[in-house]
C-alpha cells in the first residue's frame, strides 16, 4: 500500500514536470517574418511571385505567431530576445496585427516603424 | 520495608532530576521543501508530510513511545486498583511500586512531548521553507521580468480578443486555409479542456480549505504553521503540568519515606541503636 502511495505521488510530479513546450518558436517566428519582409520589400521580386510568396509565409507565420503566443516555456524567460518580442504586439505579431486593422502585413509593419504614403511623399531626395 | 526507604529516597532525587534529557542520540526526521511537495494539490500536502514522518525514524519512535505510554497507563490503573484495595505492609509495597511507575510514566511522558515538539518544530520549519518559495515565485523576481510578465499577458489578452474575427478574415481566402497545426491544436484544445475539467472535478485535486472555505496554497501554509506553533505552545504548557506531576510524585515519595520510618519507630523502639538498653544483651548473656 505505501508503496502504491510512493508510485502515484511520484507520477504525480513527473506528470506536473512534463509540461516543457518547444523553445524554438520564438527563433523560427523571427526568421520567418525577416523573410517575409525582404520578399515583400525586394525590387528584384515580380508583384505576383511577391503576393504568393507573402501568402505562404503569411500562412506560415499565423501558426508561429500562435505558437509563441501560448507557449507557457518563454513565460517570464527574462532574455533580450524574449523581452524584445513582447515589447512591441504590432511588430512581433506582424500578420495578427495587421488582421486586426485589416492592412496588408507589409503596410501594417511600415506604419509601425513610421512609414507611410505621406511621409513618403513628402520625402525629397537629398545629400546625406 | 526498611530497604524500601533508600529507595524511596532514590526515587525522590531523581523525579527532581527528569527534566534532564536522555544521553540517546535523537531519532530524525529531516524533511525536504522539494518542489515535488510544493506540486502537491491542496489538502494531501498535509497527508504527504504525515505520512513522510510516519516513516521516519522520529516517527517510529514516536508511535513506540505513544504504545508504552499506553501500556504504563494500565500498569498504573492496576496498581492504583491493587493500592486500594491492600492493607499493611503489601500496600506500602504496592504505593511504594506505584509511585516508581508513577516515575516511569513521567519520563515516557516527558520523552514523548520531547518527540511532539520536534514534530512540530520540523513541520513550522518545512511549512516556513515552502512558504518563502512560494512567496518567491509569486513576487515574480527583477522589474524588467516584471515588466515582461505583464507585455506577455497583454498580448496574449491582445491575441485573445481578437482571435476570432482574425480567424475569419484570415482563412476567407483560399490560399490561407486552416493550417495542420490550427486544425490539431483545436482538437487538442477540446480534449485538454475535458481533462482540465476532469482535473479540477477531482476529489484529490480540490483547493485547500480552512473551516470549509478555500483559501490559496499560501493562505493554507500560513494555517499549518500556526496550528503546529499552537502545538509547540501546548507542549510546553504540558512540560509544566509534567513537572507538577513530578513534583507530586517528589512529595507522594518523601510522604511515604516519613510514614514508613514512623511505623518502623513505633512497632520496635527496642530495636533504635540510639538507645542504651538496646546494647543490654551483650553485657547480660554468657
Amino acid at each position: 500500500m505505501k508503496n502504491m502511495i510512493k508510485t502515484t505521488v511520484f507520477a504525480t510530479a513527473i506528470l506536473a514536470l512534463s509540461s516543457n513546450a518547444w523553445a524554438g518558436a520564438l527563433e523560427n517566428m523571427e526568421r520567418e517574418r525577416a523573410i517575409m519582409l525582404e520578399t515583400l520589400l525586394s525590387g528584384d521580386i515580380v508583384a505576383s511571385e511577391k503576393r504568393s510568396r507573402g501568402a505562404i509565409s503569411s500562412a506560415r507565420l499565423i501558426d508561429l505567431e500562435r505558437m509563441v503566443l501560448r507557449d507557457k516555456s518563454l513565460v517570464g524567460k527574462n532574455t533580450p530576445l524574449v523581452r524584445a518580442a513582447f515589447e512591441n504586439y504590432d511588430l512581433t505579431f506582424l500578420v495578427h496585427a495587421a488582421a486586426e486593422k485589416n492592412r496588408s502585413p507589409l503596410d501594417h509593419w511600415m506604419t509601425e516603424i513610421g512609414v507611410s504614403t505621406q511621409t513618403i511623399l513628402n520625402a525629397r531626395t537629398g545629400r546625406r | 520495608m526498611i530497604p524500601a526507604k533508600p529507595t524511596i529516597f532514590l526515587l525522590a532525587a531523581a523525579v527532581a532530576l527528569a527534566s534532564v534529557p536522555a544521553g540517546a542520540a535523537p531519532a530524525i526526521w529531516a524533511p525536504k521543501a522539494s518542489e515535488r511537495l510544493m506540486k502537491l494539490p491542496g489538502n494531501f500536502l498535509k497527508k504527504a508530510v504525515e505520512n513522510d514522518f510516519t516513516n521516519s525514524r522520529l516517527g517510529v519512535e514516536m508511535a513506540e513511545t505513544d504504545q508504552k505510554v499506553g501500556l504504563k497507563k494500565e500498569t498504573l490503573a492496576d496498581l492504583q486498583a491493587a493500592v486500594e484495595s491492600a492493607d499493611g505492609d503489601l500496600r506500602t509495597e504496592l504505593t511504594h511500586r506505584f509511585l516508581v511507575e508513577k516515575k516511569r510514566f513521567l519520563e515516557l511522558m516527558r520523552d514523548q512531548q520531547d518527540l511532539r515538539r520536534r514534530r512540530a518544530q520540523t513541520k513550522v520549519s518545512l511549512y516556513e521553507k515552502m512558504l518563502r518559495k512560494l512567496t518567491a515565485k509569486t513576487r515574480g523576481g527583477a522589474p524588467s521580468r516584471l515588466a515582461l510578465v505583464a507585455n506577455q499577458k497583454a498580448a496574449r489578452e491582445r491575441f485573445e480578443k481578437s482571435a476570432a474575427r482574425i480567424d475569419a478574415q484570415l482563412f476567407r481566402s483560399s490560399v490561407t486555409a486552416e493550417s495542420k497545426y490550427a486544425r490539431d491544436y483545436a482538437t487538442n484544445l477540446a480534449a485538454i479542456e475535458n481533462l482540465a475539467q476532469a482535473i479540477n472535478a477531482h476529489p484529490m485535486n480540490q483547493a485547500p480549505e480552512v473551516d470549509g472555505r478555500p483559501v490559496s496554497q499560501a493562505e493554507y501554509l500560513r494555517r499549518l504553521i500556526t496550528e503546529n506553533e499552537a502545538e509547540v505552545a501546548l507542549v510546553d504548557q504540558e512540560r509544566a503540568i509534567l513537572g507538577f506531576m513530578a513534583k507530586l510524585v517528589s512529595l507522594d515519595a518523601l510522604a511515604l519515606s516519613e510514614g514508613v520510618a514512623e511505623t518502623v519507630a513505633l512497632t520496635d523502639p527496642q530495636k533504635t541503636p540510639g538507645r542504651l538498653t538496646s546494647a543490654l544483651d551483650f553485657f547480660v548473656a554468657r
